[in-house]
């Protein structure tokens, strides 16, 4: 046993680590102990994790059970790492914030810490097992655990959280039978291929291993498709791709806040993880034209795998997006744009040049850290106010003004303006969109981008600016403990929007994990032919144009005079506190008006159908066990007969 | 030893005669009826220690396959007893879970009833020729009968008297069957008919095998004979559908499944089987998510969840390869403890801990890794990959689909639970029987958690049974050892 343990790598400690925490997150009675002690142990995995990325390479873990006469296997390289460094992080940032005065009050309220901690602790535990597994079973093995963990963190918030939770759960499940049956065919199929391309059958599974098969051509390039289609389908579930993104908004919304900050910022990015382990660490060959065309014989004008992904990305841009700019709940809100920036991730990755899958991989950690950052300033403000209704807020910036600033901060990262990081991985994609001549797909991802800046505004014009409504005169700004988190967000997206080349530096240990092209980068941008991109420079031109507005603002024409925020006048008359002078209601209205018809809630629809034909069969099915039996003894004699 | 193994099918039942006689002298004292409440139990503790003795020879290692010649005579003449690990496995899985799931009632008849269902079970499970197994199986009808009758329901008796219409008709038919098979061989023992088949002497017609599988297939839920299953479970107690469910329906399984084995290997009996258990899985997993989203009894959603099973371990076999028994088997035993352990959990309100274990059965029941669930379903899917026509594709998105129906109605079910008043307070709720019920889900709990970290053994030893199985040549050579030239005695 102390040998064991003398040999375990890195690796083995961080999934040990992992399993500590979650078993300390259970076991620990004294909730107020177990918040710090738990932020503690996530850092001691962050720091684990950083050391992973500056030492590079792969890591294989010694847990290799061999079970069913299949060896499983967990090793992460870099883009397992720069996934999991965002997992942690997103984990020790929610932890931090709950440990303190919000799990104070959440316990107060009768609710269980633990279980939430816990919940938390598991779902991290699961997702560094997917993100490091190594062959397709240990994938599906933890892929299901790790979407079970997310349910059940979806869940525990009860109510309308627990429905949104269980639609999720349908959708999740429905992805991962598809998954399990392509799997299960692979294994099939390759326990008698191993044979013949001399590969150790026990690791037959292994993404090499089944690379290798697809490539030797054991399954035909139709099956191969077939596989590809039923893999996407899967994994783009979890990801939220359209059609199947309307579990996502409502399941993330409704968890309980910084649970909801978590998932927001990584859960459904596991999706994006295991669609690229698929389509490049095993489908690499068929994903463009080629193949396609030499063995179906005809050309497929234009449409391969490609194109039609990086158009389903398109969309899951653009319709998730305008539909958050209806939302009237923050949350929801802030959801929505979550499925739609997914889109981005993936548009940029098809594109599978240097600087477009720098772009979608970077934007995974750059979504992170606004979408963390938006949901817990929203959560902050539900703290204090009890409400995230958009119709319901206002003028909160006077309160809460770190809050406010947390916002603003995230919002010009999810708008993907400079200086934040947003703007960063957001142009990537977009030069290679436009290098590449796809014009069509950059307009798509432009309308997106003017989408996002539309609902952003209202977010933080109805939450934070306008007028003060009277019952949140006595608001406070959040407390530290509450705080410290999102300002280290803060932090994190202008310090990466000024020096994209940190966290470039490990998306190019990920690229690089797969065979994608790495581009050229250094601490403030990428460098390209045809017009590099420096961070720096852009943000001394942006801070200087800042610097000369305030410069006037305040010396030359500064007369401004501080009042209280319900000291309001309009045309010359006071307002009372109960006339609202707040425009939030039906925000957009003129815009709203011309682009109604196009909300024609299709999906919905759709979803409709497909239950309706369940439970018409269903209906039908349980006529035959409702009525007396002599229905069924007519249909044997007949089915007999007709033998 | 081996004549021993006639013990199991004479020991309870004569426990069942020699109980009404008892219950006069005793059942008036204190003590004598403290003696009563576990005679039975003691028969059934009895039987399965002769099990192990007959299995072992006494020397703790398996002897097995082995056959008894009743009375000396030898085959055809006279009638055996086989035992190989298939039908010990099942011979185990009835004597344990009787011992596990006996009433506590002080209703001797009950006790009576539940002896002669074990005799007669496991008569099936032993019997080597097809006129003893029809003779058990219209014991066992009888015993069920009397059982379901017996419930405290004001629907048991119109429920059983329907129960036993459907019985009696499949009755009928398997014994038509039998008389096909008789008028056209001369024959009832399976081994002796099994040599008439490998040799090519005969085939026997497909409609007989139809009407035994429809036959035999009333108590194995097979579909369009399993309409008295909702009906039975949603009168009887949640023990008495613990041993409906998972075992008593498994036994016919294992009969139908030796019979097409040894007596119809071609495909369209296979093919037969396989339709059927496509649309039983359908129906049932489907109907049940009806039941459950319109808050129905959760007995009920449980009845047509296991019509469900029933139909998933009936496509299974119907691969009658090493994988397919082995599949058909893992597929039966799970269910067998699956399903217990959530009937047991059927009749109260459930505490969170409670609630626990019947998300632990639920997860393992649509294979969720890493429980024993999974695996099966994996093996399942290979299964089907593996034989790869259009109707296997079918049923592997049929088989999926099913899964996810599954977990929406079972995690509805779950959710259901979790809104209520009782599981806030964590309270033991019920009365002592459904205590103790709740408690007995504990065992089956343990049992499937536990399997966990024996997948890699457990499933050599399912292997090994499903090798045993289908190895029909070892099967007649042990049963016709030492008998008439099987080929000289068939026309007589």
């Amino acid at each position: 046993m102390s040998e064991f343990l003398f040999e375990l790598n890195m690796l083995d400690s961080l999934l040990l680590l992992s399993a500590v925490t979650v078993a300390i997150a259970i076991l620990c009675r004294v909730e107020y102990i177990s918040g710090g002690v738990v932020t503690l142990l996530y850092l001691a995995q962050l720091v684990v994790v950083g050391m992973m990325i500056s030492a590079g390479g792969v890591f294989s873990s010694h847990l290799t059970p061999q079970l069913f006469g299949y060896e499983l296997g967990w090793l992460l390289d870099g883009l397992g790492l720069y996934f999991t460094l965002i997992t942690v992080g997103s984990a020790l940032l929610a932890t931090l914030y709950m440990a303190g005065e919000w799990g104070r009050r959440y316990r107060e309220q009768g609710k269980s810490f633990r279980a939430l901690q816990s919940l938390l602790a598991l779902n991290v535990f699961t997702m560094q097992l997917l993100l490091a597994s190594s062959d397709l079973l240990s994938l599906f093995i933890s892929w299901e655990l790790a979407s079970w963990a997310a349910f059940a963190l979806m869940a525990l918030s009860g109510g309308k959280g627990l429905k949104a939770a269980l639609h999720y759960m349908i959708y999740a499940f429905s992805g991962a039978m598809l998954v399990f049956a392509v799997v299960a065919w692979i294994a099939t199929t390759a326990v008698t291929a191993a044979y013949q391309l001399d590969i150790n059958g026990a690791g037959i599974l292994q993404f090499s291993s089944v690379a290798e098969l697809m490539q030797q051509g054991i399954f035909t390039i139709p099956e191969q498709l077939l596989m590809l289609t039923l893999l996407l389908i899967g994994f783009g579930i979890k990801m939220g791709l359209l059609p199947f993104h309307l579990w996502q908004a409502p399941a993330y919304a409704l968890s309980i806040g910084p649970a909801g900050a978590f998932l927001g910022a990584i859960s459904s990015r596991l999706g994006l993880f295991a669609i690229i382990v698929v389509l490049f660490k095993i489908f690499g060959s068929i994903t463009d034209g080629s193949i396609l065309q030499s063995s179906f014989g005809f050309e497929f004008a234009s449409v391969t795998p490609k194109t039609l992904l990086a158009w389903i990305a398109v969309a899951t841009i653009i319709f998730p997006t305008f539909v958050a700019m209806r939302q009237n709940d923050a949350r929801h809100l802030l959801a929505w744009h979550g499925i739609g920036q997914g889109g981005y991730m993936l548009l940029g990755l098809v594109m599978m040049d240097s600087l477009g899958s720098a772009g979608g991989l970077l934007h995974v950690f750059n979504h992170a850290t606004y979408q963390a950052a938006l949901f817990l300033a929203v959560t902050s403000v539900i703290y204090r106010t009890g409400t995230a209704d958009l119709n319901r807020l206002g003028g909160l910036v006077v309160r809460m003004p770190l809050s406010f600033m947390t916002l603003l901060i995230g919002i010009i990262g999810l708008a993907g303006l400079p200086p934040m990081n947003g703007f960063v991985s957001k142009w990537l994609v977009y030069r290679s969109l436009l290098d590449q001549g796809e014009l069509l797909l950059f307009v798509g991802a432009v309308i997106g981008t003017l989408g996002t800046i539309l609902s952003v505004y209202k977010l933080i014009h109805n939450m934070f600016l306008g007028s003060l409504r009277k019952e949140h005169e006595e608001v406070r700004e959040v407390s530290w403990s509450m705080l410290t988190p999102m300002l280290i967000l803060s932090a994190l997206i202008l310090l990466t929007g000024l020096f994209p080349g940190i966290p470039l530096q490990w998306v190019a240990q990920g690229l690089s994990a797969v065979g994608l092209p790495v581009a050229e980068f250094n601490l403030g941008g990428v460098m390209a032919d045809g017009g590099s991109l420096d961070m720096v420079i852009v943000s001394m031109v942006l801070f200087s144009g800042f610097g000369v507005a305030a410069l006037i603002f305040y010396f030359v024409g500064g007369k401004s005079k501080r009042v209280n925020p319900l000291d309001n006048y309009a045309g010359g008359h006071f307002l009372y506190a109960s006339n609202r002078y707040h425009y939030s209601n039906n925000f957009y209205a003129g815009l709203m008006h011309l682009i109604k018809p196009w909300y024609k809630n299709t999906f919905q629809r759709l979803e409709r159908v497909v239950v309706t034909l369940l439970e018409l069969t269903a209906e039908s099915l349980s006529r035959l066990y409702m009525r007396p039996h002599s229905n069924q003894l007519a249909l044997i004699i007949v089915v007999l007969l007709l033998w | 030893m081996s004549n021993y193994l006639v013990l199991l099918v004479i020991l309870p039942l004569l426990g069942a005669f020699l109980m009404q006689p008892l219950s006069q002298l005793l059942g008036s004292k204190q003590a004598g009826r403290k003696i009563l409440q576990n005679f039975g139990r003691a028969v059934i503790a009895v039987t399965l220690t002769i099990t192990y003795i007959v299995a072992t020879e006494g020397e703790g290692v398996l002897q097995l396959p082995l056959s008894l010649l009743m009375g000396g005579f030898v085959v055809p003449v006279g009638i055996n007893l086989y035992l190989d690990q298939f039908s010990l496995l099942w011979l185990v899985a009835i004597q344990v879970s009787l011992l596990i799931l006996w009433p506590a009632s002080r209703d001797i008849r009950q006790h009576l009833l539940l002896l002669v269902v074990a005799a007669s079970s496991m008569g099936m499970a032993l019997s080597g020729d097809l006129f003893n197994i029809y003779v058990f199986y219209e014991l066992l009808a009888v015993a069920t009968f009397g059982l379901v009758a017996q419930a405290p329901h004001p629907a048991a008796a119109v429920v059983s008297f329907r129960y036993l219409l459907l019985s009696a008709f499949g009755s009928v038919l398997a014994l038509a069957g039998i008389a096909i098979i008789y008028s056209q061989s001369g024959s009832l023992n399976l081994a002796h008919l099994s040599a008439f088949v490998v040799n090519g002497e005969t085939q026997f017609p497909l409609a007989a095998f139809l009407l035994l599988l429809v036959g035999f297939g009333v108590k194995a839920e097979l579909f369009g004979v399993n309409g008295w299953v909702p009906e039975v479970y949603g009168v009887v107690s949640s023990r008495m559908s613990a041993l409906l469910a998972g075992v008593i329906s498994k036994i016919a399984v294992v009969v139908i499944v030796r019979i097409m084995l040894l007596l119809f290997p071609y495909p369209e009996a296979s093919q037969a089987l396989l339709v059927l258990g496509i649309l039983g899985m359908v129906g049932g997993e489907w109907v049940a998510w009806h039941t459950a989203q319109r808050g129905g009894k959760l007995s009920t959603t449980l009845a047509y969840s296991s019509i469900g099973q029933l139909g998933m371990i009936f496509v299974a076999f119907s691969f009658s390869l090493t994988l397919g028994l082995f599949v058909g088997v893992a597929l039966a035993l799970h269910h067998l403890i699956v399903k217990s352990g959530l009937f047991m959990l059927s009749s109260a309100q459930l505490n969170r801990w409670q609630l626990g274990l019947f998300v632990l059965f639920g997860l393992s029941l649509i294979g969720v890794p890493p429980l024993p669930g999974f695996w099966i379903k994996l093996a399942m899917l290979q299964d089907l990959w593996a034989t790869g026509g259009g109707l296997e594709q079918l049923a592997i998105a049929l088989f999926l689909l099913a899964t996810v129906v599954e977990a929406s109605y079972l995690s509805k079910i779950i959710s259901t639970q979790m809104v209520s008043p009782q599981f806030k307070s964590a309270k033991l709720g019920g009365n002592s029987e459904e205590r103790r019920n709740l408690n007995l889900a504990w065992l089956y709990g343990i049992l499937l958690f536990g399997a966990i970290f024996f997948i890699n053994p457990l499933a050599e030893t399912l292997h090994g049974i499903a090798v045993q199985t289908e190895d029909g040549e070892l099967l007649r050579s042990v049963v016709l050892e030492n008998s008439i030239d099987p080929l000289a005695g068939g026309e007589q």
